[in-house]
């Protein structure tokens, strides 16, 4: 299966240096570990030595595609990524102007299916089953077939080191391409927010008392001051319990 | 008989003297493994300097080993000796014989003091055949006796002179067999052989010369990465090992083994052995890497790290040197150790715990923390501290290093700059011009992020017009004084303790006049202040200077044991029983003085991370602040 993974330079949130982005990353040990086959593209206007970190982590070899500032690199990467069975990159670029609409894009342009914000990839049967990352916590599982592009969420297991011997023999090579120009970017004036209204005017003292008081038969909070910690503890776990906010 | 005794002397002699060539012949072999390294054939001339000075300096340590050793050791050099003139070159001189006599006389003694030390041998030492060796050496050392003496006696033996000369004999080949093959199969005699060829070919010579601890750097240009394999060592390294008599006064030095963490330093030498030596030589009786197999699976071709070594090994040491400051044979385990980790570092990649993340943070932000270098210098906003500009002069540069992100050590750093204002000090800073100075990144083995700092400090450093630089941090102080000038950055750096001392002595520090004692309390040592650059008086001197009495723990000054952050531990974090600062925690709650001096950041830091009743942490810079008129 031929893989091709898109890292871009991420901007260094403390000293705004170029780094690896901890997607792209992801995306890249992702790919390593699912296939032998990985290719590895950049496109855009940005040195060898913003892609370096990649190579420090695992990238024999960065395609480069150079493009001019500011232009846009959906056409020059549709151009390289045809052939390929599975598309992986980020989420969305690290730091800077990262829009996360690229994997939606690809995907549009490819005629294939997005898996998004993913955390792994298996195959089960003749499918890729996808373990979504949701906010909170949330975990979803989609399944495509192939081709397919995927995005790959920032907190997926990274696991390869950053090693000056692989990137002494990492290799960038430079393609020329041809980039479009980015679309024009239409500004609208932001839609004022609507104010948040409180349920309830009283103080958070009084909602707190009123949540653990109990003594009006208004909430359902419970003091329990008599018995040991272990009763206690007792009473919270069947509490939990309860509102099932543990499973055991 | 008595001639006929006399040749068969010669001959053992020569038998003997055949074997121990040919086994020198198959251990250098086993030493050509490894690289070449530029040594000076000076050296054999310089051997018995080394011998009779630097290694009797820590042998003396342990006087009544040391007189065991002279006796032993002394009187079987003799007896080799006189036997090579004497039945080697076959003079066969009656007064030769008297000689020998003494000497086998002073051999047996030796012998015998060293197998009454083996009856309660302490646990640090070999079993094996170290344990018997002592009993090899009397036999040896009586068979001598007994055939000079005979020979002496005269020509004429009788039925029992005869079964006498036997008896010799068969005592001189078996003891004998100790010396003449041990070289050759890895037997304890292995260790004058090439104990001596070390003191010759040792691959830090400049030590002899003056106090040397820093490490040497890679030649990256040329593709050196660390050691992988045996191969990839020099083989003066090799040879270095093979010096090593497994007296495990390292292991007993050894924090991380105190601390129940997978390394024992003298094991580690004999994994090297025994990975050169492709697992010929007799097993390993000593004690293991705590919680590990003793054994090894040597597996000739294998990186080193993974096959005889875990990387748990390599990462738990905190490069304190307690244990090359204590080494009898002069073996430098920290060169090894780093050399090791550069292969993980470098090539690998590996780098355990949070190791990894502060090696990032380097190469992303230039400081160990991740933090921006504009914050360095908030903690002095308010001291009128001047930023030295390029070209501008100041007398004392001031680094205050990675503890200057820290809030705690903000407190001493104003102290010290509280101080010099004090005592009229001319001093600036760099303000955001201060990189880290590397040492974090290669002590972890990140050779090539260390460069990359210290090449970049260097040229800040020459836009800039300063006489010394002065610094509270034991490592950035070490990495400048005695790292930085192989990489061309020759610059004169004192650590504050001396420049603290430098000024009391002076009396240019104002000091409140009244005279009540303070309290006494005790001190700890830097590594990297200490065993690292012998800078034991001079904080000594400074609360002497303030009217402190220091306490001293048992474990002070060259033998002070490390707090556990040094050689990047605290970041690797391997697990043991033992956290290393409670353990220096409890050496300072035993002198009963319930406070401790500190001259380090990262101690203050560990220290103070104790957690549960603990004495109080005080930087040195504050307890001369508290004493300011
Ligand atoms: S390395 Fe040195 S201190 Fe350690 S056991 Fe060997 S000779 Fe003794
Ligand atoms: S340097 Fe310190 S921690 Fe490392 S092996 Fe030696 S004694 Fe142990």
């Amino acid at each position: 299966m031929k893989i091709a993974v898109l890292v871009a330079p991420a901007v260094h949130p403390v000293s705004g240096r170029p780094c690896a982005g901890e997607a792209d990353l992801a995306a890249l040990a992702l790919a390593q570990r699912l296939s032998s086959q990985v290719d590895v593209w950049y496109a855009g206007a940005a040195d060898d030595a913003a892609l370096a970190d990649y190579l420090a982590r695992g990238a024999d070899n960065i395609h480069s595609l150079s493009l001019s500032p500011g232009s846009d690199v959906l056409a020059a990467l549709c151009s390289v990524l045809q052939g390929v069975d599975m598309v992986l990159c980020g989420a969305r670029a690290g730091g800077g102007d990262g829009s996360g609409l690229l994997p939606y894009q690809l995907a549009e342009q490819l005629g294939r299916a997005l898996l998004p914000d993913v955390l792994d990839l298996s195959k089960s049967d003749q499918q890729w089953q996808a373990l979504q990352a949701l906010p909170k916590g949330v975990r979803r599982t989609l399944a495509a077939k192939l081709p397919l592009v995927a995005s790959v969420h920032a907190r997926a297991a990274s696991a390869v080191g950053w090693s000056y011997a692989r990137l002494q023999q990492g290799k960038i090579q430079r393609k020329a391409a041809t980039g479009a120009a980015l679309p024009q970017v239409v500004l609208e004036p932001a839609r004022r927010a609507r104010a948040l209204v409180a349920a309830s005017k009283v103080s958070g003292h009084a909602r707190m008392q009123g949540a653990i008081a109990g003594g009006e038969g208004k909430s359902a909070g419970i003091v329990v001051k008599q018995g040991d910690s272990v009763e206690k503890a007792q009473v919270v776990l069947d509490y939990l319990r309860q509102h099932q906010l543990v499973d055991f | 008989m008595s001639f006929s005794l006399a040749h068969a002397l010669t001959g053992l002699f020569w038998l003997g003297a055949l074997l121990l060539l040919g086994g020198l012949a198959r251990r250098a072999s086993l030493w050509q493994q490894g690289r070449s390294a530029s040594v000076s054939w000076l050296g054999l001339l310089a051997m018995p300097k080394r011998y009779f000075v630097d290694i009797h300096h820590v042998v003396a340590r342990e006087p009544a080993v040391a007189r065991a050793h002279v006796a032993a050791a002394g009187g079987g050099v003799a007896i080799l000796l006189l036997s090579a003139l004497n039945y080697g070159l076959m003079l066969y001189q009656g007064w030769l014989d008297v000689l020998l006599v003494l000497m086998a006389a002073l051999m047996l003694l030796g012998a015998r003091m060293m197998q009454a030390r083996r009856l309660q041998a302490p646990p640090r030492l070999s079993q094996g055949r170290w344990q018997v060796l002592p009993a090899r050496l009397r036999l040896f050392a009586l068979g001598s006796l007994l055939a000079a003496g005979l020979l002496f006696a005269g020509p004429q033996l009788g039925m029992a002179g005869q079964l006498i000369a036997v008896v010799a004999l068969l005592m001189l080949a078996l003891g004998g067999a100790e010396l003449a093959l041990g070289i050759g199969l890895g037997w304890p005699m292995k260790h004058a052989v090439a104990g001596l060829l070390h003191l010759a070919f040792h691959p830090r010579a400049e030590r002899f010369a003056a106090k040397s601890s820093d490490l040497k750097p890679l030649n990256l240009a040329a593709g050196e990465l660390g050691v992988a394999k045996v191969e990839d060592f020099a083989w003066n390294r090799l040879l270095s090992f093979d010096a090593c008599v497994q007296c495990g006064k390292c292991e007993a030095a050894c924090p991380a083994y105190a601390a129940g963490q997978p390394l024992n330093p003298k094991k580690l030498i004999q994994d090297m052995v025994a990975a050169q030596s492709r697992g010929t030589d007799p097993a390993y009786a000593g004690n293991p890497h705590p919680g590990r197999e003793a054994a090894v699976m040597v597996q000739p071709g294998e990186d080193i790290v993974g096959s005889v070594l875990a990387a748990e090994t390599l990462w738990s040491c905190t490069t304190c040197r307690a244990c090359v400051e204590n080494c009898p044979m002069l073996i430098e385990h920290v060169d090894t150790v780093v050399n090791l980790r550069r292969h993980v570092t470098l090539s690998r990649g590996e780098v355990p715990g949070k190791g990894s993340e502060a090696l990032a943070n380097l190469r992303n932000t230039d400081t160990v923390g991740g933090y921006p270098l504009a914050v360095r210098y908030h903690w002095a906003i308010d001291l009128d501290l001047p930023l030295l500009q390029p070209g501008e002069q100041t007398e004392w540069l001031l680094l205050a290093g990675e503890g200057a992100f820290d809030m705690r050590y903000q407190r001493a750093l104003r102290a010290l700059v509280k101080v010099l204002k004090a005592a009229g000090v001319k001093v600036a800073v760099l303000g955001a011009a201060e990189r880290d100075c590397g040492d974090v990144a290669r002590r972890l083995g990140d050779e090539a992020g260390f460069q990359r700092l210290a090449q970049a400090n260097i040229a800040t450093l020459a836009q800039y017009r300063f006489a010394r630089i002065v610094t509270p941090d034991p490592h950035v102080f070490h990495c400048l004084a005695n790292e930085y000038p192989a990489l061309g950055g020759q610059f004169e750096v004192w650590h504050h303790s001396k420049l603290l001392e430098h000024l009391l002595a002076r009396r240019a520090i104002p000091l409140k006049a009244d005279a009540t004692p303070l309290p006494p309390l005790t001190f700890h040592d830097p590594c990297y202040l200490g065993r690292y650059n012998d800078g034991y008086h001079a904080p000594r001197n400074v609360l002497k200077g303030i009217g402190i009495k220091v306490v001293e723990m048992p474990r002070s000054g060259r033998d002070a044991r490390c707090c556990g952050w040094g050689g990047g531990a605290a970041f690797t974090d391997i697990p043991g029983q033992r956290r290393i600062p409670d353990m220096r925690m409890d050496d300072i709650r035993e002198t009963g003085t319930g406070r401790v001096a500190v001259a380090c950041p990262n101690c203050t830091a560990m220290l103070e991370g104790v957690v549960g009743e603990r004495a109080d942490v005080i930087e040195l810079a504050e307890l001369v602040a508290e004493r300011l008129a």
